[in-house]
């Protein structure tokens, strides 16, 4: 019988974000709890107790996790032994053969392969790059090289033959032979059906190293599940998964966190019709930012993580090292912020847990912008003291005042975080003007207003709950599945069957899933993205909706889409390079708190002296986020805090909330 | 110092056109046709101020980015500023136009703001042909500049009413796969329109005059960098050499020599005692010189020292006429600019051992490993693969090489044996570490590469262009040496020929090629491995 709770857990490095809604009666319950690694199971409770819920009470927990991404940026990854076509068994030590450093001698210019020598072995097999076989798959180097992958000790196989997302056949039979002896085996055409046989290689090793991993995950989490509860996992290309699919496909994770905080950015675009918008999450070491175009995530197959190339459908999140923990420091007339962070630990000055350098936290707190007397996470003081302390040198240095220098430590901080908005947009050949910048998490909201305005942006929106928008985007997920096929298919050699068949499979492989959980087939929906290029170019174009039961159609788009993109375009042939699809459930998830229109206006908590780009010392009024009531409207310059995070509001822009609990900030730049 | 720009403003507008830089790169990547900028990134982009001193720079190679900061200079002197025009995009590739070897186009537009021009955008890119007596333009047998290909002059191709359609034809007639340069051409035009558009908005923020005094600003603070570098080396003079295998037309070795003076904040790099210019292409230009001391110095003494214009100041490089670093305008050049360049990083980094062996490296895969193959697809359309191959790292005090990777000057990637195979009538028979290519010591030098290539088409040419085939890379501190460089025919007919080092063939179906990169140097004596 359903308990009517849907929640959302977001697990991260520091806290657990968690968000349950229960639709009927229209309740929302949010909590933030210190994030536990020694046992998740208990620290997944504990969320749940945060918000006076049992797991019992819950009718669908959708979670998002860091323990994938960990693990790979940690390299606590499973022994793996790697299986190759004869003569290819190197690839990884190989790689692209470029260094990762360039002017820099005393660091290893490569990493690692993932797959120390020893464990790397061949089978007598050859594809050519259309799939036909040249070499049939050996039956006794298959026999020879199982042998050899059970004496090495290794935990878990990935398999990875040349040419192989062309034609899967010798891998699949290698994989059945495989599963009967081990239970943890990846093969490439499955984790990433894409040409370039190191990134694909690459891919497939790290997601077996992460298979033991993620199924003793999936097991705690099935065992501590109540029988009548559902459970989902949030999926690094936005959407949820099963825990089964994940169990086989473990990287599906290793964007889960932001990839939720994105997918609630997206819904929030849609709800409030913004057609281009850029999320912007800000926290205390790394900011990332994302392209929204049309309610829709951008999304990026080419990724890397920890160093390590991963070709999975992820959310285009770029993510840059800098934060509220970004150092700042005077080098030859300059003022650098970052790279250098303070981290968690010792933390901002300001923490007073033994930080003593000036960070970009720091200078909010001299100019402001914080609230000295809360208390931030359960046992942080604010100490404004240390803050001037570790600014006021910097000052002295450049002949200023210490909030001179401090609104300089938060400009020079925006204009690396611009690079990143302008990397975004530029990609997708957007005009980042144009663009409305969503901002959450701890510290996007205190930046936003000054960061839009230099990129000339006009509109700002903090959604609501923006302190814990990821969990927000679990909890409002709906389930689906994305993966991509190379077709490399030449416009003037087209053959309508095939194109459909890739389709076909595509849609019974991502379809599945969905159908075992009860989902019913007609009602499943399905995105398709093509990728075209000229032939013979690297980049191809990505085109959503595509037509591609109309190559004359198709082309026509493309020509489009790439003048727009580069300024020329060209009558040469074009190809089709692959197909994106997702598939998904339909689910309401929207999460809507109740509101009330207040008859008064709202009143401040308290007014303090805050310093703005204008200079000069302005008492600013600080309210509290939930006395606002909607379409109460607050010219700047005025502070909102809520428990979690504060809104900078500085002269010149307006601040309007609406009746879903957003806040919408006029800037006052115009494009 | 400058002290018309605040420190805060300084490094606001430093991130800005850094990030215009990086934003021509990624254009480039992005739109260009031919696989060697696609797919190995073989380009680079600058912004230099309005005298052609390079202010920022996008993607990264060493060897470019060293010769860019001269190109723009250069530029200059051939043509008068009052000839420059808003929306112009020049280009050219003359070696002795500050520049390295004809491949290697720039493309060049003037930035006006209010009238007056404040930067230029430079876009470099290696075209994968560029016309001469073999497809992919390296003439191993070359004896003289006009053999190596097509000669441009700084040549305005574009202006505010689009591209000169005869000079564009011009350019397309004389170059293989026309349709692929004019993509590559395209591409860069569309970096340097988007670098235009960056910095009218910096100006437009900030305005110009305080952008003009930020670039000012960041030249002197390039400059206080080498200054502290160069200061924390010992006063003294040091000397080193380095052989090239042959003079790529018969001869024997050839010796790139460098004096370095130190002397408080300024050094002098004196390469007069370099041997004279070579018979064939491997000569190279002042400019790559100036990159390679420019290189050594960022990696041994500074990485943190902003790669500006204000750096060379400090600088001084000599040459002398009528050497291999200095040849004049008709010698061949194409081999020089990835060979010498990092023959010449070789002998600076030597000359570096005096100051401490801890810093540097043993002897790398310091050669682009190149082999070049030329045919015709199975549609007819003419197609060169570029292919640079990456060997065995220099092992160091503290620890062993890395295997196949790109070292100094160049850092430009494969060709995924999948796309080569989709895209070239090449079949990759294996790629392998090439085992015990790496030179014993102490510590141990990195695997060079096993590479082999089987000819799917009835006639096709093939060049070489490596180095490190007759002088090894070396060991250091009793390291042993690694493996040379080998580059084997295995004809269909049974029978095999050793390749040279600098040489253009034929080849035939069913033969294959089988690339055996460098092993590094090793570092100590071996026996006292483990210690």
């Amino acid at each position: 019988m359903p308990k009517g709770w849907q929640v959302g857990i977001d697990v991260g490095g520091t806290f657990t974000d968690v968000i349950a809604h229960h639709r009927a009666r229209g309740e929302v319950r949010a909590a933030k709890v210190p994030s536990r690694t020694d046992d998740r199971i208990a620290g997944l409770v504990a969320a749940l107790g945060a918000v006076d819920l049992q797991w019992a009470d819950v009718d669908d927990l959708i979670h998002g996790t860091t323990i994938v991404t960990n693990a790979i940026i940690q390299g606590a990854h499973a022994r793996v032994a790697l299986i190759a076509t004869r003569g290819f068994s190197d690839t990884l030590a190989i790689g692209r053969q470029n260094r990762r450093h360039l002017y820099r001698l005393d660091l290893p210019p490569k990493l690692t392969p993932q797959v120390p020598a020893e464990r790397r072995f061949e089978v007598t097999e050859r594809l050519d790059h259309d799939g036909q076989v040249m070499t049939a798959l050996d039956p006794d180097s298959v026999a020879d090289a199982i042998g050899r992958v059970a004496a090495s000790g290794a935990e878990a196989v990935a398999v990875s033959l040349l040419h192989s997302y062309a034609n899967p056949a010798h891998e699949e039979a290698l994989g059945e032979r495989l599963r009967a002896r081990f239970p943890y085996v990846a093969l490439s055409h499955r984790v990433n059906p894409e040409a370039r046989e190191y990134e694909r290689t690459a891919t497939t090793a790290l997601s077996a190293g992460v298979m033991p991993l993620a199924a003793a995950y999936m097991d705690d989490l099935e065992a501590a599940k109540p029988e009548d509860s559902r459970l989902h996992l949030f999926h690094s290309a936005g959407g949820m998964a099963s825990p089964a699919a994940l169990r086989d496909l473990p990287l599906g994770l290793a964007a889960s966190g932001p990839a939720a905080g994105v997918a609630a950015a997206g819904r929030m675009a849609r709800a409030l019709g913004i057609e281009r918008a850029i999320s912007f999450d800000m926290g205390g070491t790394t900011t990332d930012v994302c392209l929204i175009l049309d309610g829709a995530a951008q999304i990026a197959s080419d990724r890397s993580l920890g160093g390590r190339p991963l070709r999975q459908p992820m959310v285009a999140v770029e993510s840059i090292g800098a934060g509220g923990g970004s150092i700042a420091r005077l080098d030859h007339g300059s003022l650098m912020v970052g790279p250098e962070s303070a981290g968690a630990v010792p933390g901002p000055a300001c923490y007073a847990k033994g930080g003593d350098r000036p960070t970009v936290t720091d200078a909010n707190l001299l100019l402001g912008y914080m609230d000295t007397d809360r208390v931030l996470g359960g046992d942080v003081h604010l100490d404004a003291r240390a803050a001037h302390d570790v600014i006021a040198p910097l000052g002295s240095a450049m002949d200023m005042t210490p909030e001179a220098a401090a609104l300089g430590v938060v400009r020079v901080a925006n204009a690396a975080m611009l690079r990143a908005l302008r990397r975004v947009t530029v990609e997708r050949g957007v005009d980042g003007r144009s663009c409305t910048l969503l901002a959450f998490g701890g510290a996007g909201p205190m930046h936003a207003v000054a960061l839009a305005r230099a990129f000339a942006i006009d509109k700002v929106v903090v959604p609501a709950h923006s302190s814990m928008f990821s969990a927000l985007g679990c909890v409002g997920a709906e389930m689906s599945y994305a993966q991509q096929r190379t077709l490399r298919m030449a416009a003037d050699s087209w053959v309508q069957a095939r194109v459909d068949g890739v389709r076909r499979e595509l849609r019974a492989t991502l379809a599945a899933p969905l159908s075992a959980a009860g989902h019913e087939d007609a009602a499943l929906t399905v995105e398709e993205v093509a990728s075209v290029r000229y032939s013979g170019q690297s980049y191809a174009i990505e085109i959503a909706d595509a037509a591609l039961d109309d190559p004359l159609e198709l082309g026509r788009t493309f020509i489009e889409r790439h003048r727009a993109l580069y300024g020329f375009a060209t009558e040469e042939p074009w190809e089709l390079v692959s197909i994106r699809m997702r598939v998904a459930a339909p689910r309401n998830g929207e999460v809507r708190s109740p509101t009330t229109k207040a008859n008064e206006p709202p009143s401040p908590t308290k007014t303090q002296p805050c310093t703005f780009d204008s200079g000069g010392s302005v008492p600013t009024p600080r309210y509290d986020r939930a006395g606002l009531s909607p379409d109460s409207s607050l010219d700047g310059p005025v502070i909102v805090d809520d428990a979690w995070s504060t809104v900078v509001v500085p002269p010149g822009a307006t601040l309007t909330a609406d009746d879903a609990g957003h806040l919408h900030i006029a800037t006052g730049a115009g494009p | 110092m400058s002290g018309a720009v605040d420190p805060i403003t300084l490094e606001v507008i430093r991130h800005a056109l850094s990030a215009t830089a990086e934003e021509m790169s990624l254009v480039v990547m992005r739109s260009a046709r031919s696989p060697l900028l696609r797919e190995a990134g073989d380009l680079s982009s600058a912004l230099t101020d309005a005298d052609g001193h390079l202010i920022a720079q996008g993607r990264d190679i060493p060897m470019h980015m060293g010769v860019m900061s001269f190109t723009v200079r250069e530029f200059l002197k051939r043509v008068p500023r009052d000839r420059l025009e808003p929306s112009d995009v020049w280009f050219l590739n003359l070696p002795e136009v500050g520049g390295n070897h004809l491949p290697d186009v720039k493309a060049i537009r003037p930035i006006f703001v209010d009238g007056a021009i404040v930067a230029f955008a430079a876009s470099l890119a290696h075209w994968a042909d560029i016309g001469g007596a073999v497809p992919g333009s390296y003439v191993a047998g070359a004896t003289d500049a006009w053999q190596e290909g097509l000669r441009i002059p700084p040549f305005r191709l574009f202006t505010a009413a689009g591209p000169d359609r005869e000079k564009l034809d011009m350019i397309c007639a004389n170059v293989r796969g026309a349709d692929e340069r004019e993509g590559d051409i395209l591409a860069q035009v569309a970096a340097s329109r988007a670098a235009d558009e960056r910095v009218q908005h910096v100006c437009a923020e900030h305005g110009r005059e305080t952008v003009l005094a930020a670039i000012a600003a960041i030249h002197d603070r390039a400059e206080a960098q080498m200054r502290a570098a160069l200061t924390a080396i010992p006063d003294g003079t040091y000397e080193g050499a380095d052989w090239l295998d042959d003079d790529a037309g018969g001869g024997g070795p050839v010796a790139v020599r460098v004096r370095v003076t130190i002397a408080g904040d300024g050094a002098r790099f004196d390469f007069s005692g370099t041997d004279d210019a070579a018979r064939g292409p491997v000569n190279t230009t002042p400019f790559i010189a100036a990159a390679s001391v420019f290189y050594v110095v960022k990696t041994l003494f500074g990485p943190e020292i902003q790669p500006s214009g204000g750096c060379y100041r400090p600088l001084e490089i000599v040459t002398r006429p009528g050497s291999l670093l200095d040849p004049g305008p008709e010698s061949p050049v194409v081999g020089g600019n990835h060979e010498t360049s990092q023959r010449i990083a070789d002998a600076v980094f030597k000359a570096f051992e005096a100051v401490g062996p801890e810093r540097i490296s043993a002897g790398g895969p310091t050669t682009s490993g190149l082999v070049l193959f030329g045919g015709r697809r199975a549609d007819g359309a003419w197609t060169t693969l570029y292919e640079v191959h990456g060997g065995g790292e220099g092992a160091r005090h503290d620890r062993d090489g890395a295997p196949v990777v790109r070292v100094h000057m160049s850092n430009v990637m494969n060709t995924p044996a999948e796309v080569v195979e989709a895209e070239f009538p090449i079949r990759i028979e294996s790629q392998r570490l090439r085992r015990g290519s790496g030179g014993a010591g102490r510590q141990q030098g990195g695997e060079g590469l096993h590479r082999a290539y089987r000819v799917l088409t009835d006639d096709m040419s093939v060049t070489s262009m490596f180095e490190r085939r007759v002088v090894p890379p070396y060991g250091l501190q009793g390291g042993e040496d690694g493996a040379p460089f080998r580059v084997t025919i295995a004809r269909a007919d049974g029978s095999r020929e050793d390749m040279p080092g600098k040489a253009n063939l034929r080849l035939d179906r069913d033969d294959v090629v089988i690339v055996e990169s460098c092993g590094g140097g090793g570092y100590g004596q071996p026996e006292t491995k483990g210690r």
